[in-house]
């Protein structure tokens, strides 16, 4: 089976993330399954980016620890990544390197002749690449096209100079053919949560910048897929989507933790007034501002309990990109359906990293609105035994509110139309209840008679793992309604915090002890530490 | 107008009068159809009692609440119906931004200068050395301006109005919501229990709109000075936004 494994590694500024996007739409066109892990850090010059392509003849959701090949831009990354290095390195020839496997490419002199910024390095390294790995430069040339359109004529040039510069110096050291041809669709994560958002009948999106989740901004933005709008705050974000969505339309906001508890009021309102709404909270390290660019699952007990009150609220975490893509769009419509907050939790690690997928299957699940102009008060919050009134929005003199109010919206703090108000929300739990289950609340993969619990991200990296060590998976979509199968065995539960978070949940819901494997890095597993990790036990 | 909401403001209070001013405003402008929010604050109750599709939001955060109704519905004249407190403590930079994006929005400031519904409290449009429940010495604070704020800010109308009369204060908020883009509306409002004002109506002086900034700057400078202080066109927020997606 054919498995290959490519770190590139540069400073920020170097284009390390979008030579990785392009190797990885390379072997995408070929035919190969891909998948891209980005590391960088917090700023825009110099530092340590990492970009890690794998390349797969099966369909895989992770990168691996150690790599078969390496392109590294900048001699002080070197020592970052050298433990890891397995296979041949690429480097640019203006620094010295003492690895054995290793072969020096003239790059920045290529891109000095030419007159070009140091950016053009990513384009030559990869001709050179291509030469040594089998690779017809042709793809190369295509993927450049399609990215960069009249502009790639830079990029093809330099890929060219240095394929034939490896060509005349060094033996091609493998073959790797083309399967067959594609046309490459490769995604990040925050690309298939706006996707599945946009298909689900996403209308305005409201985002304040932050990292990871603003990339799903950008994408919205610059594709026109959505109304995507920047206000002056997180909280101003998620107001103006409380806005569009009293007005009929399907909307939504994303951020991170620290944006994410800003807008805890709002969500709070969003449930009183019972306001469809999407959030996407995708986690960094924390607590504040930790590290900014690196990924963490922190934030579960927060997204279950997102703001002050009781009200039903839904909660799913995507297992793999394709994932990202359905629940983004299912949760659009359960908000829609269930007149309340829904957030999708997920991680930096998902919201950028790539895949190579077929992103199909949402569509708009249709609710009936009532919008003509009405004579007297619609009864917007009439008592149903679902808990589910009818919507209907304006001109109809909807009247909505953040105080405790009756069925017409009207404040009130009688107790008996209270108690009846706070009741009939409450009932809406009992119907996403029923509602979930009907929707792969988790996935269970049967393969030994020990389980490996895990959610987000971390699916990938365990479910390899797991096939070779023979255990069973159970990978966790839906966290509320949090719905578990009968667990025998020994449970074990791989998660990105400190105390096991949602080994915690388990441990409450079902009185079983489970053990934990847990990272606070800031950094995702890989399949050889999950497995090493369970060695070790 | 009304719905059968019971009304709980105090007898006397301004808010009465800006909401006879409301109904008079909206009858003027015919059968457009207009959708209200409202703040925390005694003057945000007024959702309550107008028989109109309203949204009845929390503290500071009618404006976002607004430009995001009115990107999904421009149809609908979006007034926003905002608090001293609510505007001018918590959530002053959502106005700041609105009247910068010059979102296409009207906002009429309950300005009594006084935490009403939490039993009075300095605001920040409270004067320096003011009394309240919690400056019992004195306010220790200068207030801010409304206007001025909001002129500089970028607001394309910008006026100030007395609850005590409510013609000329109908006439104001008619032209507010019939101005494109983002109006603003400072309405002098006597709260009875906590900083009863009433006498200042025989005191207030009637302006003409200015044609400068600068020179409106000059006259809502005197807080007995009432009248549309400025008004200009430029593209609406919406209009921007539209134009740019052309969808």
């Amino acid at each position: 089976m054919f498995d290959f494994n490519v770190c590139i590694a540069g400073a920020a500024g170097d284009g390390v993330k979008e030579a990785g996007e392009v190797l990885a739409k390379l072997f995408s066109r070929m035919g190969y399954n891909v998948f891209v892990y980005q590391e960088y850090e917090s700023l825009i010059r110099g530092g340590h980016n990492a970009s890690v392509v794998r390349i797969s003849d099966r369909k895989v959701h992770a990168h691996r620890f150690y790599y078969d090949a390496m392109i590294c831009l900048e001699d002080y990354v070197l020592k970052n990544h050298i433990e890891r290095l397995k296979g041949f390195l690429i480097h640019d020839a203006k620094f010295e390197c003492e690895y054995s496997n290793s072969f020096p490419v003239p790059l920045s002199e290529f891109v000095k002749e030419e007159n070009l910024s140091f950016l053009y390095r990513n384009a030559a390294a990869l001709g050179s690449f291509c030469h040594l790995s089998g690779v017809e430069l042709k793809f190369l040339n295509e993927v450049f096209q399609s990215e960069y359109g009249e502009k790639s004529g830079v990029d093809v040039e330099l890929a060219k100079i240095a394929f034939d510069y490896a060509e005349r110096n060094f033996d091609r050291l493998m073959e790797i053919p083309a399967k067959k041809s594609q046309d490459g669709n490769v995604f990040s994560g925050s690309e298939a949560i706006a996707l599945g958002m946009v298909d689900a009948g996403l209308e305005y999106y409201f985002a304040y910048p932050m990292t990871p989740a603003s990339p799903v901004l950008h994408f919205l933005a610059k594709k026109k897929l959505a109304y995507a709008i920047q206000p002056e705050s997180e909280i101003a974000a998620i107001m103006m989507a409380i806005g569009s969505a009293y007005a009929g339309k399907r909307s939504a906001t994303g951020t991170s933790g620290g944006g994410f508890a800003l807008m805890s009021e709002s969500i709070s309102l969003a449930a009183m007034a019972e306001i469809p709404l999407l959030i996407i909270l995708a986690q960094r390290s924390a607590p504040s501002t930790g590290m900014a660019t690196f990924t963490a699952q922190e934030d579960l007990y927060f997204s279950l309990s997102p703001a002050h009150g009781e009200f039903p609220v839904i909660v799913a975490s995507p297992l793999t990109l394709k994932d990202s893509y359905i629940l983004a769009g299912t949760l659009l419509n359960l908000a829609w359906k269930f007149q309340t907050p829904t957030i999708l939790l997920t991680e930096k690690h998902m919201t950028e990293s790539y895949e190579n997928e077929d992103l199909d299957g949402v569509e708009v699940e249709e609710v009936d609105i009532f919008s003509s102009v009405t004579d007297d008060v619609f009864p917007r919050y009439e008592i149903t035994e679902s808990g589910i009134s009818r919507f209907a929005v304006p001109p109809a003199i909807v009247k909505c509110n953040s105080n405790e109010h009756d069925e017409f919206g009207i404040t009130t703090d009688d107790a008996k139309m209270a108690t009846e108000m706070y009741a009939k929300r409450m009932r809406k739990e009992e119907e996403i209840l029923k509602e979930v289950k009907k929707l792969e609340p988790y996935w269970l993969i049967k393969n030994g008679q020990d389980t490996i619990v895990t959610w987000g991200s971390n699916f990938g990296a365990v479910l390899e793992a797991a096939e070779e060590l023979g255990y069973s998976v159970l990978g966790i979509r839906f966290l509320r309604p949090l719905i578990l199968p009968k667990l025998g065995g020994n449970v074990i539960c791989v998660e990105c915090n400190y105390r096991g978070l949602l080994a915690g949940l388990i441990e409450r819901e079902t009185g079983i002890d489970v053990a934990r494997v847990l990272r606070w890095d800031g950094r995702p597993f890989t399949p050889e530490e999950v497995k090493e990790e369970l060695a070790r036990r | 107008m009304k719905t059968s909401a019971k009304i709980t403001w105090c007898p006397g209070c301004g808010n009465f009068g800006i909401m006879r001013a409301f109904e008079k405003a909206v009858k003027m402008i015919g059968n457009a159809r207009v959708v209200v929010s409202s703040g925390i604050g005694c003057h945000g109750k007024i959702a309550d009692y107008l028989k109109v599709p309203s949204f009845h939001v929390i503290h500071g955060r009618v404006p976002p609440f607004l430009t995001g109704f009115k990107l999904a519905n421009p149809e609908m004249i979006s007034v926003g119906f905002v608090g001293d407190g609510d505007a001018m403590n918590e959530g002053i930079e959502h106005l700041i931004h609105a009247a910068r994006r010059n979102t296409d929005i009207s906002i009429f400031l309950h300005n009594n200068g006084v935490f009403g519904l939490t039993t009075g409290q300095v605001t920040a449009t409270s004067p320096k050395g003011q009394k309240g429940r919690s400056t019992p010495y004195g306010n220790p604070e200068n207030p801010i301006e409304p206007c001025s704020l909001m002129l500089m800010s970028g607001a394309t109308f910008v006026a100030r109005a007395f609850a005590g009369d409510i013609q000329k204060l109908a006439q104001i908020m008619y032209d507010a919501m019939k101005h494109r883009g983002f109006s603003f509306v400072e309405i002098l409002q006597p709260c009875v229990s906590f900083n009863n004002f009433w006498g200042i109506r025989d005191e207030i002086k009637w302006v003409e709109r200015a044609d400068s900034v600068q020179t409106a700057l000059k006259l809502c400078s005197d807080k007995k000075v009432c009248g549309v202080f400025y008004q200009k066109e430029d593209e609406t927020f919406e209009e921007a936004i539209y134009r740019i997606y052309r969808r």
